[in-house]
């Protein structure tokens, strides 16, 4: 019995040397970046809500140079009617102004560390975030709908109207078509564990081309959780997701995440010893930890640390131990 | 390591991947008792258990002689960090020299940005520089001012003060001519961040800078040293291989090279012996852009890694893998992964030399060691292989591997003298000889450019020398061996003759002859390059093809 322990202890500290893959974290400080003319509207150490504007931001921003009396905003990032100071040149002022205005709102709640004109605000969010590896387009907040199951795929004939207003969990992958289909539709942002660089490219130059319009659409954003090849959502994660249906929550891109609140409600946490398979032939597969192996010979004719993995349907594979991750 | 321990550890924390090395006190002299890789995030504790362990499954005489068994938790630790380099923004008066400034920092450890005020116009220029993601600015000038720069720095000045206002916590870096324009940036003791005098670069093609690159004993570019030091902290490794490769040159008393391809950098250094009680200063160069896996890869880099794979892929396809590959570099090691990290680490060493070149003139490294974690699961012949893919130098060389990643910590042992003594001592244990490399250049078309003969052991052995292929001489770790080489025509290797004879020493890959163009020529067919590449690494790989 005692070596048996001595043996349950072992792996349980080998499982420590699996990457970790943190699902939920609080106090996530999101940055929105600010441009010279820019005029931030919150100040350091002010609560937020979500929906508040934080700034506004100026679409027509063109250089002046004019002469400007002493006072006591008269210095770099100062603000006068011609609007914001930049540098002085020979006496005169070089100043940024312009009338064209954009609203940026807080898509959360929480409390503004940092305001710098020209340079951005940083505020330390209230509630909790899930962590992507990316997130195109965004700030953006909408009620959370899972749309598709952990290996499922939204396709543009599977959107209807009713979706306007929703962030869709949408599975393993999407297309460029129905991203863009998507945000025509209203809805205001999409979670997937994959995107394509193709898709990437193409639903970027799409939205280049929406930012150079005169009428703009609703904000939208694409989180993507995992990276650029199809594979099925995290298990754990989408248990949370799924424990968040209906709620609001919001996505931003720096860094790429999804916030919510979820306070009131008690989370699901995965089992300690749950891995998953993040590289290789067996990507997104996920099972249960049973120890190290040793180095063994892969594909490739290469030596590599493996560990022993019982997967869901009750084989045991060797696994390069570079290819898991845990859950916490 | 004041109170004479018996082992201490040697931890390398790399972005992808972390090396535990266990270094103990055996018959007087410090010895590499055993070492681990792990996956970037493995936590340190469980990695020295599972090493302890280990150590005594092979050894508990040992373990219980550098007291393994107690003490391997308070063992003195030697711990370097790599951290995601910082980004600098750079402004210029001129193109010209704003592409110098460039030149410079991107090989010290920093991601760039620049503009200068011939294209940029200043609301864009302030923009740049107050940037959330900038850490620091450049601004500079020759010294003293070009032509083109001169009607320009002093608006140039007025601009980057005012950002400096406006950000006082970045350090500023006033370069060459733009020193003058201090006084533009009020009482520097007022602002947190630094404003640092620095002078100007040198000019590329310069003779006096080509000398100075070329001379081992010249100081290297102050500049390029001081970007180097605002960028990387004292415990990064990629800094620490500078007087890593310096210790070792003098342990080994060799003119040594190191490149170090790494997940957010690469790292070239070279130095050469002290001699005649003057200390040898050693070069060091750290490009970000050089990186295994960059974090947007381009076109270009997508082009570059396409060349050097073996196995068929589209562009987007081959994207994917290289964003996976940032993303979890850890991941996808085998099969396919192997080739990707293989084309992707030719790729990087190609960055790597091209944005730090050998000066012309410099002499051939007697000893090339090699570090980093994607040669982890890497046969040694491939290594070599792939380093002189890319390093296309006549002469003779030995390839040595940082097996344990023990040269980053090494490296940051702050007293030269300590660092001397444990790099002597451990000099044998950490270097994975590879084996010997010989390239001839110049070799002309045909059946046959000559022979080799081997002498070893008393015994001699034969090879025709077929220009366009890679001879491969079996020749074990620990052995030596004098290579007769005698061409039918004249080639370079050092120097211009048709008859050589030299000294090789052994390794896990043996002795390498490498009779393929320099500088390396492959067919433009895609599907004729993979079969190339595929055929050269076969003979040195099994099961290399995935």
């Amino acid at each position: 019995m005692t070596a048996m322990r001595r043996v349950t202890a072992i792996a349980e500290d080998e499982l420590r040397l699996v990457a970790v893959h943190r699902l939920v974290e609080s106090g996530l400080e999101i940055a929105f970046p600010l441009a010279p003319g820019d005029r931030p509207l919150v100040e350091v150490g002010e609560s937020v809500t979500a929906g508040a504007p934080i700034a506004e931001q100026l679409r027509n921003g063109a250089l002046h140079d004019q002469p400007v009396p002493a006072g006591p905003d008269t210095r770099p990032g100062g603000r006068v009617q011609a609007g914001e100071l930049l540098f002085e040149w020979r006496g005169r002022w070089r100043t940024v102004g312009g009338d064209v205005w954009e609203s940026i709102e807080s898509p959360v709640a929480g409390s503004v560390r940092e305001a710098t004109p020209g340079s951005g605000i940083v505020i330390t969010t209230a509630g909790q975030a899930i962590r992507g590896i990316v997130a195109l387009g965004g700030p953006t907040r909408g009620r959370l709908h899972v749309a598709a199951g952990a290996d499922g795929e939204l396709r543009a004939g599977g959107l209807d109207v009713g979706l306007a207003g929703t962030i869709l969990v949408v599975g393993s992958r999407i297309d460029a078509e129905t991203l863009t289909r998507a945000r025509a539709m209203g809805i205001r942002g999409i979670v997937v564990a994959g995107l394509a660089s193709k898709a990437r490219r193409d639903y970027l130059a799409s939205e280049a081309r929406q930012r150079a319009a005169l009428h703009r659409l609703p904000p939208f954003a694409v989180l993507v959780l995992d990276g650029a090849m199809r594979r099925p959502l995290a298990s754990p994660l989408l248990d949370v997701l799924a424990a968040l249906e209906g709620r609001e929550v919001a996505i931003v891109g720096d860094p790429p995440a999804l916030l919510f609140e979820a306070s009131d409600l008690e989370l699901p946490a995965p089992a300690l010893d749950l891995v998953r398979i993040r590289g290789g032939d067996m990507i997104g597969r996920e099972g249960r930890w049973l120890g190290l192996v040793g180095q063994r010979r892969f594909p490739g004719g290469i030596h590599l640390e493996a560990a022993s993995v019982r997967l869901r349907d009750g084989s045991i594979v060797a696994v390069p131990l570079g290819d898991i991750e845990r859950f916490v | 390591m004041t109170t004479e321990p018996r082992a201490f550890l040697a931890i390398d924390h790399g972005a992808a991947t972390t090396s535990v090395a266990l270094i103990g006190l055996v018959a007087g002299a410090w010895r590499l008792i055993g070492s681990l890789a792990l996956p970037a995030g493995a936590e340190i504790d469980s990695a020295l258990h599972l090493l302890r362990r280990r150590v005594t499954a092979v050894d508990r005489d040992l373990a219980h002689g550098i007291g393994l068994a107690t003490e391997i938790d308070s063992m003195p630790r030697l711990e370097v960090r790599s951290r995601r380099p910082r980004r600098l923004t750079i402004v210029a008066g001129s193109e010209r020299t704003l592409s110098t400034l460039i030149g410079v920092a991107a090989r010290s450890g920093w991601r760039v940005t620049g503009a200068s005020v011939e294209t940029t116009d200043p609301l864009a220029m302030t923009g740049m520089l107050l940037d959330r993601d900038v850490d620091a600015i450049l601004t500079g000038a020759s010294d003293p001012p070009a032509p083109e720069e001169r009607g320009a720095i002093r608006e140039l000045a007025a601009l980057v003060a005012a950002a400096a206002t406006r950000r006082p916590e970045i350090p500023v870096v006033l370069a060459g001519g733009m020193a003058e324009a201090l006084a533009e940036f009020g009482l520097a003791t007022e602002r947190p961040g630094e404003i640092v005098l620095a002078p100007a670069a040198r000019q590329p093609g310069r003779r006096r800078a080509a000398a100075a690159d070329a001379d081992p004993s010249a100081p290297s570019d102050p500049l390029a040293d001081l970007l180097l030091e605002l960028a990387l902290p004292d415990d990064d490794p990629r800094r620490a291989m500078g007087t890593a490769v310096q210790a070792l040159a003098d342990a080994l008393d060799r003119r040594v090279e190191l490149i170090g391809l790494g997940h957010d950098a690469s790292v070239r250094a070279s130095a050469s012996p002290a001699a005649g009680g003057v200390e040898g200063t050693p070069k060091l160069a750290v490009v970000p852009g050089a990186s295994v896996a960059p974090e947007e890869p381009d076109d270009a880099v997508i082009d570059a890694v396409t060349g050097w794979s073996t196995l068929p892929s589209d562009r987007h396809r081959l994207r994917d893998r290289m964003r996976e590959l940032r993303i979890a570099p850890s991941a996808d090691a085998a099969g396919e992964g192997t080739a990707l990290r293989m084309a992707a680490a030719r790729a990087a060493l190609h960055r790597l030399i091209a944005a730090a070149p050998d000066a012309p003139g410099t002499p051939s490294p007697d000893l090339v060691v090699t570090a980093g974690g994607v040669w982890s699961a890497i046969p040694a012949p491939a290594v070599a292989l792939a380093l002189v893919d890319i390093l296309r130098r006549p002469g003779a060389s030995q390839f040595a591997l940082d097996h344990a990643r023990l040269l980053g910590p090494l490296g940051a042992i702050p007293d030269p003298h300590e660092r001397l003594a444990v790099m002597g001592d451990l000099a044998d244990d950490l270097l994975a000889p590879l084996g010997s490399v010989v390239m001839p250049a110049g070799l002309h078309a045909g059946r046959s450019a000559g022979n080799l003969l081997i002498h070893a052991d008393g015994a001699t052995s034969e090879l025709d020398l077929v220009p366009g292929g890679l001879e491969l001489v079996d020749l074990p770790p620990g052995a030596t061996a004098v290579a007769e080489f005698r061409f039918r025509d004249t080639v370079r290797l050092g120097a211009r003759g048709r008859h050589f004879a030299i000294d090789v020493a052994g390794g896990l890959g043996g002795l390498l002859v490498d009779l393929r163009d320099v500088p390396l020529r492959l067919p433009d067919r895609a599907d004729r390059r993979r079969d190339l590449l595929s055929a050269w690494q076969r003979a040195l790989w099994a099961g290399g093809d995935a």
